[in-house]
């Protein structure tokens, strides 16, 4: 299997929207010969790209769930998940960046690095992500590669080496000249699947010349066999490769293509550079923790013959039931097998294992290590780690954002109640960042996530997909709440209503937390509170941190330190020690004179620089702070942090303060202190609702 | 803050006549490359910043995520060498005060921050009382840029400091003493200061003050890791 194993790749393909990623992989699938006919993403035969599986994500344009597909290109096996661009998505992004070895980031020649490129590079960076980069739509209006090139360097520091220039731009691009090979290609036939390869224009020698020097200056960097060779002039396309890959998986060095996927000029280079440069599933160290071992961390080896690790990192819904996307680190999983589940030490049956094609499935009887596949009716959550049993082990958690914004979702029949409590239990397990609860004063169903966008795409979801009739409110902003000084509580908990009395005594006190984290310190001595009734102290001040007494909103932030106590030696539970701590809390919060926390969010606004001043005002309006305004040529990015609160509806504000030529992103940055305007009218809110329920 | 303010490089100029650089004027920091000169002006920056003035950095090289970092490091060594207890109030007010622009190849033009000005001025309320302008080519610059900035300056009554790039093998000097690359243009500037690193610390030394004699011993010497001016 080794052999197999070093021709595989696992990547990812990344990137701001709209900069062409699913009409990149539409051709991709082409060109391995996946698919038959090319259909375009808002396409007029209306098929839609092929990893557009979902309806809504075909009527809309844009991708939303990161369907995993794979090829064969050259002799080599390559997995590739399709991951979204809008922000609000990023917790796919993240997830597939944790399992695979490698990605593509695409840019638009035209737009550059913008400020999704900037998200989801601080994510592979995260995950220590091999990186190639594909400038593409170079023959749109205003196509500057060179531009990009430059923007790579400058924002994202990274240092990248060109491996093409282009033949012509906008509408004159006609193909790219191959500096390692020194020659132009050319890509004809219906959808450029041939490769004419040609001499360089004698126009562009001189300046191809130049590039192939500096690609040659930056890979001798990383092998001195080419260093010598180039000195003697004797060096080959692949020492060149073998150098480039050696740059490439050290994150030091990026290698650059250029093209059009749209155009059908460029992608096989594409897949000529995955296969060269990113890693196979041996050349990337991936951790467990060991959970009997006090969770050491241990190295996982891709070798079959090892004790079975596995993540589930997305799960979906299927006409056959629940599918499984899993990564396979260590050892094989085969039909028959049974599996643990590190969290619960389930144990689970492996029924029918496939190969996912988009919507289009494989069956395979057995995975290897490295690989990508999918498992039919497994019940488990995203995130969950599965092993053979043989050992415990837990893959390391994967980061997830709080959510920040929240609606209610009201059914409006009963068979659209039994549908939708269908459908949250499926979003809830298939993403993290969708949470659901019900509200115990209002009774009302709660959905929170990352933005509107997030929860929009849901809600649409469960009218089709689950034909849940549903009504749904006002997004309400997910607010927070923390203590600001220390408070000393000393509570008895006594109760004697005939029977068993119930007794014990909690002293302490409560002081806001550096971290934001809850941390609770038992500093008892002498065992005034023995120590099995601990646990019960440390669970009674857990449970009032769901909802704070000042106005419902989670506690976050809060360290508590317990020193002082009493038992009964008869009366005392931990029932008993779960109510006192209980009353400790109540009898210390306001002391502690909490406040409410707001989100605030980094938000980046990217437009030409004659809109500064609309977009600075826009922001000001809102109680957004501007940190910086960067000029680069004759566009403007403005960063700023505003409260998420004041940020429903400004996609349609700046729409119309820049005539349509801005955009933005947001993403989660903090959570800061209320101002008292925002608090009192969360007041007059709560009273309100208060009345109404009466 | 008062600890910052008794070791802040600008401690230097005390020991000029007017004590300060003074609104609508321009001073400029030499020296060569790596010495500090940007810490040196985020440290200017820090000074008037805890003075409660409103500040903005212009970069003509960094993105606006690099010299905010340069902020965050050079901020936390203060609190640290100074021990200073108040760190969430002063971020807050670093994070208030402080306005970055940044202008990325070759997009900086004076009619540019200009605009920008108007710009945080007219929607922000935002009237800085200092700028900091870093990463300047002054050997690539025309003397009607610099005529510019001092234009500028005067139009909305701020302190401006620049950095210049200096070179060890370029070593002219006009015969007011001023050195490349600022020997031809001394005339445009108020207060001219220079770094330089010796063996028992750096120096930074007061070149030109308005039109005043400059005494020999007008010079502090900062930690070369902190920035700060040592005990003499």
């Amino acid at each position: 299997m080794k052999e197999d194993i070093e021709k595989l790749r696992n990547i990812g393909i990344s990137a701001h929207i709209d900069s062409g990623k699913t009409t990149l992989t539409e051709r991709i699938l082409y060109y391995t010969k996946r698919i038959g006919v090319i259909h375009e993403v808002k396409g007029k035969d209306g098929v839609g790209a092929k990893m557009d599986s979902m309806e809504l994500e075909k009527e809309r344009g844009i991708t939303i769930s990161s369907a995993a597909t794979h090829c064969l290109w050259k002799g080599h096996r390559i997995n590739i998940i399709d991951t979204p661009g809008h922000v609000d998505f990023t917790i796919e992004v993240e997830r597939a960046l944790r399992v695979l070895d490698g990605a593509i980031l695409i840019l638009c020649a035209v737009g550059g690095v913008q400020s999704q490129s900037i998200t989801v590079d601080r994510q592979m960076r995260r995950y220590g992500v091999p990186r190639i980069a594909f400038i593409n739509k170079c023959d749109r209006f205003g196509a500057n590669p060179y531009r990009v090139l430059n923007q790579l360097r400058e924002r994202l520091g990274m240092d990248p080496v060109l491996l093409q220039l282009p033949i012509g731009l906008e509408g004159d691009f006609r193909g790219v000249v191959d500096l390692v090979k020194m020659k132009a290609l050319y890509f004809q036939g219906p959808h450029g699947e041939d490769i004419r390869e040609e001499e360089i224009p004698d126009e562009m020698l001189e300046e191809a010349s130049a590039y192939r020097e500096q690609l040659l200056d930056a890979a001798t960097m990383y092998s001195d066999e080419l260093a010598e060779a180039v000195l003697e002039g004797q060096e080959t396309e692949e020492m060149i490769h073998r150098a480039l890959r050696m740059g490439t998986l050290a994150r030091t060095l990026t290698p650059v293509l250029i093209g059009s996927a749209y155009k059908n000029v460029g992608v096989q280079p594409v897949l000529d550079a995955v296969n060269h440069y990113l890693p196979s599933p041996t050349e990337i160290e991936n951790t467990a923790l060991d959970l009997d071992k006090d969770e050491a961390e241990v190295v996982l080896k891709a070798d079959p013959g090892l004790p079975v690790v596995a993540l589930a990192f997305k799960l979906e819904v299927t006409p056959y039931g629940q599918l499984t996307y899993m990564r396979i680190y260590q050892g094989s999983i085969g039909k028959g097998d049974e599996l643990v589940i590190t969290r619960n030490r389930k144990k689970i049956r492996v029924g029918r294992i496939v190969r996912m094609h988009a919507d289009e499935m494989e069956d395979i009887t057995r995975g290897y290590a490295g690989d990508i596949v999918a498992l039919f009716g497994v019940e488990c959550n995203t995130g969950d780690t599965f092993t053979d049993g043989s050992v415990n082990y837990s893959m390391s958690s994967m980061h997830v954002p709080e959510p920040v914004i929240s609606l209610t979702v009201k059914a409006k029949d009963n068979k659209s109640q039994e549908n939708l409590a269908k459908a949250l239990g499926r979003f809830s397990r298939e993403d993290p960042t969708f949470r659901t609860y019900v509200d115990q004063e209002t009774g009302e169903t709660i959905i929170s996530g990352m933005g509107e966008l997030h929860l929009d795409v849901y809600v649409e979801r469960m009218k089709r997909e689950y034909r849940a009739d549903v009504e749904i409110g006002i997004p309400q902003v997910s607010y927070r709440e923390a203590i600001t000084q220390r408070a000393e509580f000393n509570y008895t908990h006594k109760k004697q209503t005939g029977g068993a009395g119930q007794y014990g005594r909690v002293a302490g006190y409560m002081e806001p937390a550096k971290e934001g984290a809850y941390e609770f310190v038992d500093s008892i001595k002498g065992g005034v509170i023995p120590t099995e009734f601990i646990p019960a102290v440390d669970k009674g001040f857990q449970s009032c941190l769901v909802k704070g007494p000042l106005l419902g909103y989670p506690v976050l932030g809060i360290r508590i330190v317990i020193n002082d106590g009493q038992h009964h030696p008869v009366d005392s539970s931990e029932l008993a020690f779960r109510q006192a701590a209980i009353g400790a809390f109540k009898q210390a919060y306001m002391k502690a004179k909490p406040i409410v926390l707001e989100p605030i969010m980094r938000v980046s606004v990217e437009c030409p620089s004659e809109f500064q001043g609309n977009v600075m005002g826009s922001i000001n309006q809102r109680r957004g702070i501007i940190l910086s305004s960067a000029e680069d040529g004759t566009f403007t990015t403005i960063e700023a942090e505003v409260p998420l609160a004041e940020m429903f509806g400004y996609a349609t504000v700046l729409r119309s303060l820049t005539q349509g030529k801005a955009e933005f992103t947001m993403e989660f940055a903090k959570y800061s202190k209320a101002p008292e305007s925002v608090v009192e009218e969360l007041k007059k809110a709560k009273s309100k609702s208060q009345e109404g329920r009466k | 803050m008062k600890n910052f303010m008794k070791v802040s490089p600008l401690r230097l100029l005390d020991m000029s006549a007017e004590k300060e650089l003074g609104h609508g004027n321009l001073g400029v920091l030499i020296s060569r490359a790596g010495v500090g000169k940007t810490a040196c002006l985020v440290h200017i920056a820090f000074d008037r910043i805890f003075s409660g003035e409103a500040l903005v950095h212009v970069s003509v090289e960094e993105t606006p995520d690099k010299v905010a970092s340069y902020y965050n490091v050079i901020f936390f060594d203060l609190i640290k060498a100074l021990e200073l207890d108040r760190e969430d109030e002063l971020r807050l007010m670093i994070e208030r005060n402080r306005m970055i622009l940044s202008y990325m190849k070759g997009s900086f033009s004076v009619d540019r921050l200009r605009q920008s000005l108007v710009n945080l001025k007219q929607n922000l309320s935002f009237v800085p009382q200092t700028l900091i302008i870093d990463g300047l080519d002054f050997e690539g610059a025309p003397r009607q840029l610099f005529e510019q900035l001092k234009e500028l300056s005067a139009e909305f009554g701020t302190e401006t400091w620049l950095s210049a790039l200096s070179h060890r093998h370029k070593t002219e000097v006009n015969d007011r003493g001023i050195p490349y690359p600022c020997h031809q243009i001394d005339d445009l500037f108020d207060v001219i200061v220079h770094l330089a690193p010796s063996t028992d610390g750096i120096y930074l030394r007061l070149l030109k003050d308005r039109d005043h004699p400059i005494s020999a011993g007008a010079q502090v010497r900062l930690d070369p890791n902190t920035f700060l001016v040592m005990a003499e």
